[in-house]
């Protein structure tokens, strides 16, 4: 029992799951689902539909090159059974999917970091230009004037007082 | 060869349904429909049609069956007197004559009523012609009820015949009745004829086919025979003796050393020399079969003296027993070679020899020096070659563990694994774990690989890639943050808010209506600003001066003012400095007018609802080729 993957969106296709076609050339091609069918049928290209994998790694918005990748991958030459080096392999699986999960989410979030800095600016950009929307622009003007008034009243009244 | 075309003959239906089936054709596949005030040469065409339909389609079907019945003369000789034996050659000659007859008859009839048919002056005399015409054809065929039966009995039996070469390698088995001649052929062949204790449980022939030395060999089975003269013989026996006679076989005589079949070994010597005839110019073998019960070493002197002298004519006698299978391959083997020997011999003195030989060259190399280089024959071929010979078992193989252990046998093909430590045989090897194949990942080198990433790992986490970077940002920063936030909310609600004003028709301009002091106030205290007290500010006065001039004066019966007074129009500004504040204002406003007008100008429009179009199909868009460009428009 194998866990496939589908040629459409790189998903994992079950065992009991999806279609698979074969060509005419010999070339199998498994779906996981009819949504991926269904666009290969329409001829899309994966590597330009925006919601697969392939786009997502071809495009850059995902690790692609890692060393925590290198571990998963097909082999031609089958290993005779062991007992021991299953068991190491399982325990190594744990480990090397833990690092690699983080290392994916470290390079997502690299990825975001200028959105924030983008984000930041058009705040500001938004008060300055809007900010009469929520303010007038004289609004504390009132206020203001008259507490200057009234400092400056009292200035003059302790000016008189030292005076005199 | 006619071989196979005994199972390509055409069903030979009974008369009824023959009658049947021409009839009900005959009045599907021509026109139905005829009226008494045609033109009587179109009813004489409409019932001559018929008659000779129904005529063409017996003398089709009949020609057919005659034609698909293979003719005595032209089939290979043993066949002819195959069917000579299990049919009778004269019936079978019989029916078929019959047949033709018929099909002539009604040839004729249909002849001679389409003739009479010209004479016919009315829709009624042609109606009945036809009607008679088409009884007569039909007694015709009634009549022929018993040879159609015959025919198609001797069909499907014709069809049964076990297809039988006679011009290729065959051995054929003859003898008593249960001597052991179907069980002869059950093991040197993969055929499956019956085996029982009681006499001529073969009632016919059968075929079987081996291979020896690359060549396909047919093995005939017959039916056993009896002692009696020829004409004493019935069909069975018959057929036995039909294919002795013409088949140019090897003849594998089989006798009963036991005495088991129940007649004696003189009365099978005696069957023997009555139809030695038969065996002449034929390769001649006697099998002394169930000898795993009476060897014939055990006989008595007589009996022992018969074989003897059988030896001494020069035909060889083997001992076998089909029980045990001694003995059946030398039997094979012998006779195969003995029969390709006789083949070859007879090849040898024909005619067509020569041609063969003289184009056969056969190269010997020169030698090129006195080495000896005789054929090398690896060991492990030769230990196969000796085994093969041997015939015996090699191991213990998983089927006669499967019959020993019977209902506990459970396939366990576990056991033949080649692993490194013997007692992982049985594990249960994980295949899928959440999500990922194990497979995938199985490496012997993974325990490196693993150490070294999590070396890396390591170094980056010291050199902080992972750390959360999430700075405390200032005070302002987070209070330009949430008034960004504010504006955002702002503006979607007044998004909102035109999208609700229910305005369909001509819009008014904003100064037409009128704002209340309520809402005025309370927006601008939204916005800020300190809206108490504010009776004595501008608004509000005004908003009061209106109210006093708003109220309605009763008319009196006056005469309408003639003549603006000189008080309305100081007051009133003239319409197109009214709103205006200053200069500046009325140059745009007059700017801003010019503007507007300035398209439907160009266009000719009379004003902005014109919307007449002077020219619905402009040539130069609709008329020309399609060359290149898009073609979605026209």
């Amino acid at each position: 029992m194998r866990i496939e993957k589908c040629y459409f969106c790189s998903g994992p296709v079950y065992p009991g799951h999806g279609v698979m076609f074969v060509r005419n050339d010999c070339k199998t091609f498994r779906f996981c689902k009819s949504k991926c069918h269904k666009n290969f049928k329409k001829k899309r290209n994966p590597r330009k539909t925006r919601w697969t994998k392939a786009f997502r790694k071809a495009s850059g918005k995902e690790l692609t090159v890692d060393n925590s990748l290198e571990f998963e991958k097909r082999r031609n030459i089958p290993v005779k059974y062991n007992r021991e080096l299953w068991d190491k392999t399982v325990e190594a699986m744990k480990k090397v999917s833990e690092i690699k999960h983080k290392r994916q989410a470290r390079f997502i979030m690299n990825r975001l970091k200028k959105g924030k800095e983008l984000e930041k600016e058009e705040a500001i950009n938004e008060v300055k230009k809007n900010i009469h929307l929520i303010k007038a622009p004289h609004a504390g003007k009132a206020k203001q004037l008259e507490d200057k008034m009234v400092q400056k009243l009292q200035e003059d009244v302790d000016m008189r007082e030292e005076e005199d | 060869m006619a071989l196979y075309n005994f199972k390509k003959i055409m069903v030979v239906p009974t008369a009824k349904d023959f009658i049947d089936v021409t009839l009900s054709k005959t009045q599907r596949k021509t026109p139905t429909v005829v009226h008494k005030h045609y033109q009587i040469h179109r009813i004489r065409h409409f019932y001559m049609r018929k008659v000779k339909f129904t005529q063409q389609n017996y003398h089709d079907r009949l020609t057919q069956i005659l034609t698909d019945f293979p003719k005595l003369d032209d089939i290979h000789p043993f066949y002819a007197d195959l069917m000579n034996v299990l049919y009778d050659k004269d019936h079978y000659k019989l029916a078929l004559g019959q047949l033709n007859i018929a099909k002539n008859l009604i040839d004729n009839v249909a002849k001679d009523y389409v003739r009479l048919m010209k004479y016919g002056d009315s829709l009624y005399r042609c109606k009945q012609l036809k009607r008679a015409a088409l009884g007569r054809m039909c007694t015709i065929l009634k009549r022929q009820k018993s040879s159609l039966e015959y025919l198609e009995q001797v069909r499907q039996h014709l069809s049964r015949l076990p297809s039988i070469d006679p011009n290729t390698r065959t051995l054929l088995l003859c003898g008593y009745p249960n001597v052991g001649k179907s069980s002869f052929i059950n093991k040197v062949t993969r055929a499956d004829v019956d085996v029982q204790p009681y006499a001529f449980t073969t009632k016919s022939l059968f075929v079987g086919h081996m291979d020896y030395r690359y060549l396909r060999w047919q093995v005939v089975d017959t039916p056993g025979i009896l002692d009696h003269p020829l004409e004493e013989r019935n069909t069975i026996e018959m057929q036995a003796i039909t294919a002795l006679a013409h088949l140019r076989a090897a003849v594998l005589y089989v006798m009963d050393v036991s005495e088991q079949c129940g007649h004696t070994l003189q009365e099978q010597l005696e069957l023997f020399n009555s139809i030695r005839p038969l065996f002449a110019n034929k390769p001649l073998i006697i099998v002394a079969n169930k000898c795993d019960v009476k060897k014939i070493s055990e006989l008595s002197e007589e009996n022992q003296k018969i074989f003897a002298d059988l030896s001494a004519e020069g035909i060889p006698v083997i001992e076998t027993s089909t029980l045990t299978e001694e003995g059946v391959m030398q039997v094979k083997t012998e006779a195969c070679d003995q029969l390709l020997a006789h083949r070859v011999n007879t090849k040898m003195k024909g005619k067509k020899v020569h041609d063969v030989l003289n184009r056969l060259h056969l190269a010997m190399p020169a030698k090129r020096d006195e080495k000896e280089r005789p054929p090398f024959i690896p060991e492990g071929a030769m230990v196969r070659r000796k085994a093969m010979e041997v015939d015996a078992p090699k191991r213990k193989l998983e089927r006669d563990l499967e019959l020993e252990l019977g209902d506990d046998y459970i396939l366990d093909l576990q056991k033949y694994w080649d692993l490194m430590n013997e007692d992982e045989k049985r594990d249960k090897i994980p295949e899928v774990w959440e999500g990922h194949n194990i497979a995938d990942f199985i490496d012997p080198g993974i325990m490196k690989k693993l150490e070294e990433l999590e070396k890396e790992e390591e170094l980056k986490e010291r050199a902080g890639e992972y750390d959360s970077d999430e700075e405390s940002e200032d005070e302002e920063m987070q209070e330009i943050r949430i008034l960004a936030e504010q504006i955002r909310e702002k503006k979607q609600l007044k998004v909102l808010e035109s999208k609700e004003k229910d305005v369909h028709g001509p819009r008014m301009p904003r100064t037409a209506t009128k704002v209340e002091r309520k809402r005025l106030e309370k927006e601008m205290g939204n916005l800020g600003l300190d809206m108490d007290d504010k009776d004595d500010s501008h608004y509000a006065q005004q908003a009061r001066r209106s109210r006093s001039v708003a109220k309605k004066r009763k008319r009196e019966a006056s005469a309408p003012p003639t003549s603006r007074t000189r008080s309305q129009s100081a007051s009133r500004p003239p319409r197109d400095q009214s709103g205006l504040r200053d200069a500046k204002m009325v140059k745009k406003t007059k700017k801003m007018m010019k503007k507007s007008q300035k398209d439907m100008n160009r266009q000719g429009k009379k004003g902005e609802s014109d919307r007449h179009v002077f020219d619905l199909k402009p040539k130069h868009l609709l008329a020309g080729k399609r060359k290149s460009g898009t073609t979605d428009r026209r």
